[in-house]
């Protein structure tokens, strides 16, 4: 199977010009995401993920290493047709419709305009948004359907890889149990997904392979039951074994025992 | 086309802000209280009715320049839907472009309408100074002053001049403070006449600041062509030409702006 996502050495690194100090974000980091993956990336407020998303998709500039996406370079212009991002906690245009700004982002990736109703309709319509809601303003839209919308613009342009970045925090239970699905069906249609979350629950339940990242180094990277069996070998966090247990207990002690290094 | 697509989000994002719409109302305020001036002698009314809607069209035109391009880059990145649009195959210098085209596209629209306005007051009122011989014959025995036309032409590459200049600024600078720099560096290209005249100062300090002064800033006083057109007897020898160049002025220095933009936000980190 060929790499979706091959990250050698990726490092970022802020300035802090009052502290006349560096401050590292994402510390060296090497890894890879399989095509046709769910691939959870979990980490703590602040550990890097955003920072190593918005470095692959061109957004941000690494100071140090390198990527490559489905086989291009990472910020590579001619590669973004096959990919896609939901952000965190992102605003639309408000005074747009769900219809409207599915529309503008159809045009960003210069689909024709038959095609470009056709893809909106199937979008909308994966993402069970309702639709009489379609060409309201979003300015009115509950969370559950801004973020019904963010996942609907994420596949717009029929993509091979999503980035998504906590794409189902701050739901009611049923939106959330929706969503999770909908990004667990995307496995099925033969897409790659980088799933960044706190849901530990919903990573354990869909995705493939889980890396757990702390103050931006890469601590575990392996299947969910190879890392709730506590039998990871690819690397190890103070040369212990991880005891068994579910995902959430993983995380919680690979994180404390990095914190306490 | 990705350009075209995001200036047209831009005017549709644009267009609805509400304090736009407090500077295009106060322009078409301005110009409607022209009339009040009408008990003025008839060369000194025609005068003060045509500085001042020619003033307002430029003050309205200012302010909503400034505040509609002011905000269209910070508000994309401060509200992360950046993030959707640059990680999409779009170029950053489309980005740039698209915002600009949409921030110009919706002064252009404000102008328009204000220019409009002004010019059909005019018409209005030199149907006054005719005597009446019919419905038909009074309607269409008004006139439409060229050099007005000529005017508000100057005002609307005026204002494509600054939204450059205040496109540019955005890519690195917050609202606040592109704010006072456009405005700024408008009120002084405005005295363009005065710096003129210190570039042939003795003092070598006062000569060279009056210089750089002058040649690097957008001279902005050459498009206000008010007085030369206003009063017949200040002549402008070759209108058509004076237009022209300053119309190159324009485009050239804007996209001088555009690209310094282009090449400044290329490297931003968003």
């Amino acid at each position: 199977m060929a790499a979706a996502i091959e990250i050698q050495g990726l490092t970022k690194e802020y300035v802090d010009i009052w502290r006349k100090q560096k401050v590292s974000a994402v510390k060296n980091l090497t890894l890879t995401v399989e095509e046709g993956e769910i691939f959870g990336f979990l980490g703590r407020n602040g550990a890097g993920k955003t920072t190593t998303i918005k470095m692959l998709l061109g957004l941000l500039f690494p100071t140090a290493g390198d990527a490559t996406l489905l086989g291009k370079p990472m910020g590579d212009n001619s590669v973004k047709s096959l990919l896609s991002y939901l952000p965190e906690e992102t605003y639309f245009y408000d005074s747009m419709s769900a219809w409207d700004l599915l529309d503008f982002y159809a045009r960003l990736f210069k689909i024709p305009a038959g095609e470009r109703e056709r893809r909106i309709r199937i979008s909308l319509e994966k993402v069970r948004l309702q639709p009489e809601a379609w060409k309201r303003n979003i300015r009115g839209y509950s969370k559950g359907m801004r973020q019904r919308t963010g996942i609907a613009q994420a596949l717009i342009n029929d993509p091979k890889l999503l980035f998504l970045d906590e794409p189902t925090s701050g739901l009611d239970p049923i939106a959330h149990s929706e969503l999770r699905d909908i990004v667990g069906s995307l496995q099925g249609e033969g897409k790659t997904v980088f799933l960044s979350s706190h849901q530990l629950a919903d990573v354990e339940l869909i995705c493939t392979r889980v890396a757990i990242i702390h103050n931006g180094k890469l601590l575990i990277v392996g299947t969910i039951k190879e890392l709730t069996a506590g039998d990871i070998t690819e690397i190890t966090v103070q040369g212990e074994q991880l005891s068994n247990g579910d995902l959430e207990e993983v995380f919680v002690e690979t994180v404390r025992k990095e914190e306490g290094a | 086309m990705i350009a075209w697509a995001i200036a047209r989000q831009t005017v549709n994002e644009a267009l609805r802000r509400r304090i736009m719409w407090v500077f295009l109302i106060s322009g078409f305020a301005l110009i409607a209280l022209m009339p009040l001036f009408g008990y003025l002698a008839p060369k000194d009314s025609q005068t003060v009715l045509r500085s001042l809607g020619l003033a307002a069209i430029l003050l309205a035109g200012l302010f909503i320049t400034i505040v509609t391009c002011i905000y269209l880059i910070p508000v994309e990145i401060e509200r992360r839907t950046i993030y959707t649009v640059l990680s999409k195959p779009v170029q950053r210098f489309e980005f740039v472009l698209g915002k600009f085209l949409g921030g110009f596209i919706t002064v252009s629209i404000n102008v328009l309408a204000m220019g409009v306005v002004f010019l059909a007051m005019l018409y209005l009122q030199s149907l006054r100074e005719t005597t009446d011989k019919g419905l038909w014959i009074w309607i269409t025995s008004g006139t439409v002053p060229a050099e007005m036309v000529r005017g508000i032409f100057m005002t609307f590459f005026q204002m494509l001049l600054l939204a450059a200049l205040t496109i540019f600024f955005s890519t690195f600078t917050t609202p606040i403070v592109n704010f006072f720099l456009s405005f700024g560096i408008f009120m002084v290209g405005n005295l363009s006449s005065v710096t003129d005249s210190l570039t042939t100062n003795n003092n070598p300090v006062v000569r060279y600041t009056g210089l750089a002064i002058h040649y690097l800033l957008p001279n902005f006083g050459n498009f206000n062509v008010q007085n030369a057109l206003i009063h017949p007897v200040t002549e402008i020898t070759n209108p058509m030409e004076y237009m022209r160049n300053n119309i190159i002025y324009a485009l050239i220095y804007s996209a001088v702006l555009l690209i310094l933009a282009i090449i400044v936000f290329d490297r931003r980190e968003v």
